[in-house]
């Protein structure tokens, strides 16, 4: 036991003074923040300068009402309004003088756009609209939805409907989403539940990840230059490996720690109440064995490793298998209660992703968090077991790494 | 101290280790001899548990291997066996730890052994920074920190400038002094032979020669010539009744298959040569070693080094 701890301390001590694990602590929130906000930001961000955008109304109804459905409802930060609306030709020009001038000018860059309005507007309810950037849904979608309620409030008073109460039935509908639970009602989006879960399983990614990783350049230096035959002629490989996995998991323990703290004060900050403390405690739980369950099967992959290449292989491999739950992710969200995601609840290697989706959404029934909880634990002793074995034999195995006929052999000595 | 018995250890198809059996007492110093590939590597490793044997049995002081005998064993690998990246101070701490020494007691006696061995400025260094044979230093002071009952070093003595090889023959030598038992392997036959009380040497597998240097001499001794010639003596041993010959520029040491045909052979050869001197003598260790390990090996003359 004490021997097990100094492996632990001398494993947790020196990697936490490394360059790498520094760089890897600043670096990975930094890429998440950079991947999951900065586009987000850039999509939500305000215009800053006026946009023309051409109409040929065809139709001559439909540009004076969306010029002042435009500046009614779209302003530009500084208070100016953000769209211009400006006729391409006259009416007397034909469909295709109108396209041509018009697709001078987007070339030109004097238009953002344009939108051609058919005469026969009001029984088709069919636009065009030419950019040379079709993909800005911003553009698009203000203009589909404004044209619709124009289209939709001249139709009703055709119909003989009072103006005031066409446009009251044609106000747009707000939803808001309560999450129920035996806590109580509690007002929360979609969004906070997924992401809750997500930042979860991001976090179990990451922690195995890196302590993955670690532990097998750690097993793979003290190979290459013989360590090990010092070490394992010192300490038990028991204590040995357990050393390990425990000073490297308190390594990844402490980087995801400094992270969960950071999100802890923002979300304070921004006084959002995402999670109560029993699903805290329950996805804790879940998130330990999980990792203990990777770490013995890296231990059992890394150790019969000796070059560099292999090491990153092995690792790259198993990424794959980890971030495959992921891509589950929303599927789960949408039905957590469907038979593929009971099923894959029982596989032990993605019960952890799969209980730390389902918890935060829809606590899964007692049966199920017991049996599951009791197949991880057996198997986290399962794969400790024979990863201690391959280990004994494997780290001081060189130059070729073992076939399965061999391993099985040394799982049954 | 220490009983090896009827060890045996195969790797798929070669059989590495083969009945091999030896010993060794407290204060007693045993040199582990044999050409590369022999089996020394592996029988160390089996000492130490680091390998079982697949047959025979091995005990330290008449009980079998435990926890407790991890603690009381010094062991320097063929390569060192450091870590680059970390600080030399505290890696010799680290391991101390894992032989059960508390860490001030550790840092206390590092602090003096580097002293001992003019290491105390790079303590603060990583082990990277160090030359070789500064890394070897302290890859002995990390074996004998916890000061062990058994040391087992594997080529102490390979890439030590001729200073530290009598730094280390002397600190080998205080080992012998206070009771330890010390095993270390290598291929420098002179080392062995002023060194050690007893020698095994090992070739494929198997125990060839073994016994106190006086007495394998002796065994030996009978049959042995030196001569000192100028001239090309290559021929020497090809001469009959030469068993096998080390020659060199000017110098040959002959095993003879008899003493009976000495003057004929000394006729002979100065016939073709200018003889300076023509002695019986003891044979070297050397020469014992390729007398066992064969004919395959005469090629290989250097300073006394075989590989």
């Amino acid at each position: 036991m004490k021997k097990m701890f100094a492996v632990a301390r001398w494993e947790y001590v020196e990697k936490i003074k490394s360059k790498a694990f520094l760089i890897s602590l600043i670096l990975m929130p930094l890429i998440m923040v950079t991947l999951g906000v900065v586009p987000a930001m850039l999509a939500s961000r305000p215009d800053t300068d006026l946009r023309k955008i051409g109409i040929f109304d065809q139709s001559a109804e439909l540009f004076l009402p969306l010029c002042e459905f435009l500046d009614g409802h779209y302003k530009l930060p500084g208070g100016g309004p953000n769209y211009d609306l400006v006729p391409i030709g006259d009416t007397m020009n034909t469909l295709d003088q109108a396209r041509n001038l018009a697709d001078a000018l987007v070339l030109a860059h004097e238009i953002e756009g344009y939108v051609i309005v058919p005469r026969t507007i009001m029984r088709d309810s069919s636009v065009e609209y030419r950019s040379e950037n079709v993909g800005n849904t911003r553009i698009t979608g203000r203009l589909t939805s404004a044209i619709r309620d124009i289209l939709v409030q001249r139709k009703l008073r055709q119909h003989g409907v009072d103006p005031v109460f066409a446009r009251e039935i044609t106000s747009p509908l707000e939803m808001k989403t309560i999450k129920v639970s035996k806590a109580g009602a509690q007002e929360s989006g979609f969004m906070e539940v997924f992401f809750t879960a997500y930042i979860f399983i991001m976090m179990l990614l990451f922690l195995v990840m890196t302590s993955g990783q670690l532990l097998v350049r750690s097993m793979l230096e003290e190979k290459s230059n013989r360590v090990i035959e010092v070490l394992v002629s010192s300490c038990s490989t028991t204590d040995l490996m357990a050393g390990k996995i425990l000073g490297l998991s308190g390594l990844g323990l402490t980087q995801v720690g400094i992270w969960a703290l950071i999100a802890a004060v923002v979300i304070v900050q921004l006084g959002l109440t995402i999670i109560s403390l029993p699903t805290l405690l329950l996805t804790l739980v879940y998130f330990v064995l999980g990792y203990l369950l990777y770490a013995g099967i890296f231990v059992a992959l890394g150790s019969p490793v000796s070059t560099e290449q292999e090491a990153q292989q092995i690792t790259s491999y198993f990424t794959i298998l980890l971030v495959l739950p992921i891509a589950l992710a929303i599927p789960v969200m949408q039905n957590p209660d469907s038979a593929l995601v009971t099923v894959l609840t029982y596989i032990p290697l993605v019960t952890p992703t799969m209980m730390v989706l389902r918890i935060p959404i829809n606590m899964p029934s007692a049966l199920e968090i017991v049996t599951t909880i009791a197949l991880l634990v057996v198997s986290v002793i399962g794969v400790m077991w024979a990863g201690g074995k391959i280990f004994r034999t494997a780290i001081l195995m060189y130059g070729k790494r073992p076939t399965i006929p061999e391993l099985v052999r040394l799982l049954r000595s | 101290m220490l009983q090896v018995t009827h060890i045996r250890k195969q790797y798929s198809t070669v059989v590495a280790v083969d009945g091999i059996s030896l010993g060794v007492r407290r204060g007693e110093m045993l040199g582990l001899l044999g050409p590369n590939g022999a089996g020394k590597t592996t029988t160390i490793r089996m000492i130490l548990n680091i390998i079982r044997p697949d047959a025979g049995t091995i005990t330290y002081d008449d009980k079998p291997f435990s926890d407790a005998v991890r603690n009381i064993i010094g062991y320097l690998p063929e390569e060192r066996g450091l870590y680059r990246k970390n600080k030399l101070l505290n890696t010799i701490i680290y391991f101390a730890r894992l032989k059960g020494i508390p860490p001030d007691t550790a840092r206390a006696r590092a602090r003096e052994w580097l002293e001992r061995f003019d290491l105390s400025r790079y303590a603060d260094r990583k082990i990277e920074e160090l030359s070789k044979g500064n890394q070897q230093k302290v890859g002995f002071i990390i074996s004998i920190l916890h000061e062990p009952e058994l040391v087992i070093l594997d080529e102490p003595f390979s890439g030590l400038d001729p200073v530290n090889q009598i730094v280390l023959k002397d600190m080998l030598m205080e080992l012998r002094r206070q009771g330890r038992a010390v095993i270390f392997s290598t291929h420098q036959m002179d080392q062995a032979e002023k060194l050690c009380d007893t020698i095994c040497l090992i070739n494929k597998g198997k125990v060839v020669l073994e016994g106190s240097v006086p007495e394998i001499k002796s065994r030996y001794g009978r049959n042995t010539v030196q001569i000192m010639y100028d001239g090309d003596g290559s021929f020497v041993s090809q001469l009959p009744g030469v068993k096998s010959a080390d020659v060199y520029e000017n110098y040959a040491e002959l095993v003879l298959d008899s003493t009976n045909h000495q003057s004929e052979l000394l006729i002979e050869i100065a016939r073709r040569l200018n003889v300076r001197k023509f002695e019986h003598v003891e044979p070297s260790l050397n020469a014992i070693f390729l007398d066992l390990v064969g004919a395959d090996k005469k090629a290989n003359r250097g300073s006394g080094e075989l590989s």
